[in-house]
């Protein structure tokens, strides 16, 4: 019941803050243009406040000269050139090949577009506000004196990063091609690789001073609908000043912001995400970032890497072993020996025990404190490493590695096996990329844990993340699934890999109730010529 | 809004009941690597007057690491792997608290190798001191135990030889290797506490002596009764018992023939003791060993490849065995009349109604009963090669 109030004050006291937020902020531009080409101009002079790279172009065109227009554009978003050929001439002397007793109103921008424009990609604007949104996504507006319409000429162009490897997640065998800034280059990414009439593009515009361009990208015929209708009303009730990344998107989409598990994915590869698309989930593509958000999202994806598929099924499948073991180590390694070395030692076979006790002889630190440090220290490494420039970046290794590794170790301030278990963790923690947030976390409270209670509190705290883990939900979705729930056909794609022949379904739980579920016809197995087989099956 | 009030006190009860299962840990004492002694063995002995004299040997980490990696050679003495330290006390658990007055740690016994147990010990009987060792949870039920014949526990634990720089180790490695060779038992301390508590076996324990000033042996077994001290096998009668028991891994038996000695390798071994019941009373024990053993070396000359020779063999060796469990089994009835052969627990398993009867006699009646001792044996191969170099001629 308290609970209850107090929710109930927040709530009203965020509503009266929102109100007072809408009206500060959000002026309304929902006038119309008016047919004066002088007043038109000094409005959206005023409203842009002079800004510099606001450029204002008045000519006079037709035949005698009689028509005023002018062209708004901003500077650096355009390609002056395109404009020059393809709006300015035609209307200054092209025009001028028109016999003269044509009878044309160029007052009607209609017909100005129609006939004298040659541009494919132009749209006619009534609205001041709309004026302003295309001006400022780089259009160029053409007005015309006497007309109450301008016409919104689509000539943008600005430097760009071009297509290339993601650093992320970088592949042996596999399209090197990522993702960039630009949401129409990741558009046409995913559009290039399925040719379908079923891939559906929405288009949604986010943040009320960013206007980004947020897509929603499915398969009709595979997704559920229900998920994209979740998706759309999820994105949809975001009201928000910016949205920078896409990482803003995920945190008002996600179904567990409190869990230290994520319940987007996100990838900056065309084909990863392609290949989730094909599965039925939706990709959410931001403009401004290479990295697109997939949702629902299982925890088994975190240890699947597009590779696993490109490559043969064995050692894609042994290398997905090691990634669970990766996880388990990096997670649970520094709690095991902090739990082992200090309430267990008689589960340590003596003459190891005898060698990690000669190690630990001249530390001065309890173990849950050594071990600490050294995570700490590792973070900070890494976190240093990450931020610093490359060539700089070496050094910390450096430094890392001989004065704080071995120094520490001579200095009787560190157990060399201490070294061992921390380094160890290190390294395995980066074996699953997508889950190194929660796993940093866990490694702490793991290593608290064993060193209150021992092997019990690390017990204790992971079943406490087991109950956790089972009770996620992303869009629906069990996030264990396939293992909890179980399920045997998605249980071909957790441990092992099994060939892609053998996987004819797609992930039931995410297409859920739909029927297009069979992504390969049975019996493909590939075997040698055989003569009575028969042809006609 | 009801819902969610009624899921939130979900969450609460499930993390009460996770608080309540903290009430439920048995021993989570917190102690660090560097706070604890680390005991490599533990002798225990009886003074003269009756007290319990308790020896400890310590491992000190930091010389062992030292003398493995060969630091430190520059100057000064070599610090000691080890330290032993012996202290008295009414009981066991008197003297464990009481040694902590003379070393530095508190002292972590999971880690012993071996328990020794002194000859004067064993007269007065062990039972309550191994009481302490049943109770307390810090000790491994899987150590070594070994009687020590003629010197006291704490003697050879203070042994330093340079095979092993912990002496407890190299004492449990040699008697382990004496183990499979057949001449001493292996004895854990769970095994001598089921013993003790079932009565159906009479503990056997193998025996430690101090061989010159810087090695021990291992050989041989303290037959022991009513938990006390009965007598001693020897080598060879301990054999016969191991083999009769089925825990010879691989031995060496050496048989006379005319042409020289040989000396057989036994590579597996069977054997199970039983008792023969005849009219709801047991009438004979009946030991049946099945061996297979290999020609190991032959001092003699001649092709050994005949079946005729392979008979002769099989039959030589046969007799030997059985005159060694027949020498052991004599010895246990007739001298110490003690059924470390584990008759008992037969008679218990297929005729309880009767061993609830002579339970607190079956000692004597296994004395007086008759022996029927079968021995199968098989050779496998000569070795890689016929005959030997020097031929007959």
């Amino acid at each position: 019941m308290f609970g209850y109030i107090l929710k109930k004050i927040r709530y009203s006291a965020l509503k009266r803050k929102n109100m007072s937020h809408d009206t500060a902020t959000d002026k309304n531009y929902n006038e119309p243009l008016l047919p004066d080409l002088e007043k038109n101009l000094d409005v959206i002079k005023s409203i842009l406040r002079d800004s510099s790279d606001v450029t204002v172009h008045e000519f006079n065109f037709g035949h005698d000269r009689r028509y005023k227009g002018a062209l708004v554009f901003i500077d650096n978003m355009v390609d002056k050139e395109e404009i020059h050929k393809n709006i300015l001439k035609p209307l200054m002397y092209d025009v001028l090949l028109l016999k003269k007793d044509v009878d044309m109103d160029f007052t009607k921008i209609d017909i100005i577009r129609k006939n004298l424009i040659s541009v494919m990609d132009s749209q006619k604007v009534t609205l001041l506000a709309d004026l302003l949104d295309s001006l400022l996504t780089g259009t160029t507006i053409l007005l015309v004196d006497g007309s109450k319409e301008a016409l919104a000429v689509n000539l943008r162009k600005w430097e760009a990063r071009s297509i290339e490897e993601p650093g992320t997640e970088a592949v042996v065998r596999g399209p090197r091609e990522g993702f960039n800034e630009n949401a129409n280059v990741s558009i046409a990414l995913i559009r290039r690789k399925i040719k379908d009439p079923d891939l559906c593009i929405e288009k949604l515009k986010i943040g009320m001073r960013t206007k980004t361009d947020v897509y929603i990208v499915y398969l009709k015929s595979v997704a559920n609908p229900k998920l994209i209708e979740e998706i759309r009303n999820r994105i949809g009730r975001i009201k928000i000043d910016a949205i920078l990344e896409s990482g803003y998107i995920e945190q008002f989409i996600e179904d567990a912001p409190y869990s230290i598990f994520p319940t987007v994915s996100n990838s900056e590869k065309p084909d990863k995400v392609v290949a989730k698309i094909l599965e039925g989930r939706a990709a959410i593509v931001v403009d401004g970032t290479p990295f697109v958000l997939i949702v629902p999202m299982l925890f088994i994806e975190s240890f699947q890497s597009g590779e696993d598929y490109y490559a043969r099924p064995f050692l894609a499948s042994i290398m997905r072993i090691i990634r669970f073991l990766s996880f388990i180590i990096s997670t649970l390694g520094p709690a095991f020996y902090v739990a082992l070395t200090v309430f267990h030692q008689e589960l340590i076979p003596t003459q190891l025990l005898i060698s990690i006790a000669a190690g630990r002889e001249r530390v001065p630190f309890p173990a849950i404190l050594e071990a600490g440090l050294m995570l700490f220290t590792f973070d900070v490494l890494r976190e240093a490493g990450v931020r610093l420039p490359k060539p700089v970046g070496q050094t910390i290794g450096i430094v890392g590695a001989l004065v704080l590794g071995q120094a520490s170790v001579e200095a009787g301030l560190i157990s060399p096996i201490m070294v061992i278990v921390v380094s160890s963790t290190a390294i395995a923690s980066f074996a699953v990329p997508a889950q190194t947030d929660s796993g940093t976390i866990l490694r702490y409270i793991y290593l608290g844990l064993a060193g209150i209670a021992g092997g019990f509190g690390v017990i204790m705290g992971l079943l406490a993340t087991l109950l956790h883990l089972s009770s996620l939900r992303s869009f629906g979705v069990p996030y264990l699934w396939p293992v909890v729930p179980f399920n045997l056909s998605g249980i071909k794609d957790v441990f092992i890999r099994m060939p892609v022949w053998t996987m004819q379904k797609r992930p039931s739980v995410i297409i859920w109730d739909n029927i297009d579920s069979i992504r390969q016809s049975p019996g493909l197995m590939p075997s040698p010529y055989k003569e009575d087989k028969d042809d006609s099956k | 809004m009801y819902g969610k009030i009624k899921k939130r006190s979900g969450i609460v009860r499930i993390a009460f009941l996770l608080m309540i299962l903290l009430l439920l840990t048995g021993c989570w004492n917190n102690r660090d690597l560097t706070e604890i002694n680390i005991v490599a063995g533990i002798g225990l002995d009886r003074t003269e007057d009756g007290k319990v004299l308790l020896t400890v040997q310590v491992v000190e980490p930091a010389a062992i690491q030292t003398v493995s990696s060969g630091k430190g050679k520059g100057g000064g003495a070599q610090p000691k792997p080890v330290f032993v330290e012996s202290f008295e006390g009414e009981t066991v658990f008197e003297a464990i608290r009481g040694i902590l007055s003379i070393v530095d740690k508190r002292l972590f016994f999971s880690t012993a190798q071996v328990l020794i147990l002194g000859e004067r010990l064993l007269q007065k009987g062990m039972v309550e001191v191994l009481d302490f060792f049943q109770r307390e949870n810090d000790i491994n039920y899987g150590m070594n135990i070994l009687v020590a014949k003629g010197v006291t526990p704490g003697e050879i634990l203070e042994i330093e030889n340079d095979m092993d720089s912990i002496p407890a180790v190299y004492i449990k490695e040699t008697a382990e290797n004496t183990v499979s060779r057949g001449t001493v038992k292996k004895t854990t301390l769970i095994d001598l506490i089921k013993d003790i508590d079932s009565g159906e076996r009479q503990p056997a324990i193998g025996q430690i002596t101090k061989a010159g000033d810087k090695e021990i042996r291992t050989e041989g077994v303290a037959v022991i009764k009513d938990e006390k001290l009965a007598g001693w096998l020897d080598p060879y009668e301990t054999r016969g018992y191991m083999f009769a028991i089925g825990e010879v891994k691989s031995a060496i038996v050496n048989i006379p023939v005319d042409k020289g000695k040989i000396a057989m390798e036994i590579i597996r071994s069977k054997g199970k003791a039983k008792v023969r019941f005849e009219n709801g009373e047991p009438s004979t024990l009946t030991i049946k060993v099945e061996v297979e053993a290999n020609v190991g070396a032959y001092e003699g000359r001649g092709r050994l490849d005949s079946q005729d020779d392979l008979s002769i063999l099989k039959e030589i060796l046969k007799n030997e065995i059985k005159k060694e469990i027949t020498q052991a089994l004599e010895k246990a009835q007739k001298e110490y009349s003690s059924d470390i052969f584990g008759f008992g627990s037969y008679v218990h398993k297929y005729h309880p109604e009767y061993w609830k009867k002579v339970k607190k006699d079956w000692n004597d009646i296994f004395s007086k009963l008759p022996a029927d001792i079968q021995v199968d044996v098989k050779v496998m191969r000569t070795g890689i090669i016929k005959s030997p170099v020097k031929k007959d001629e």
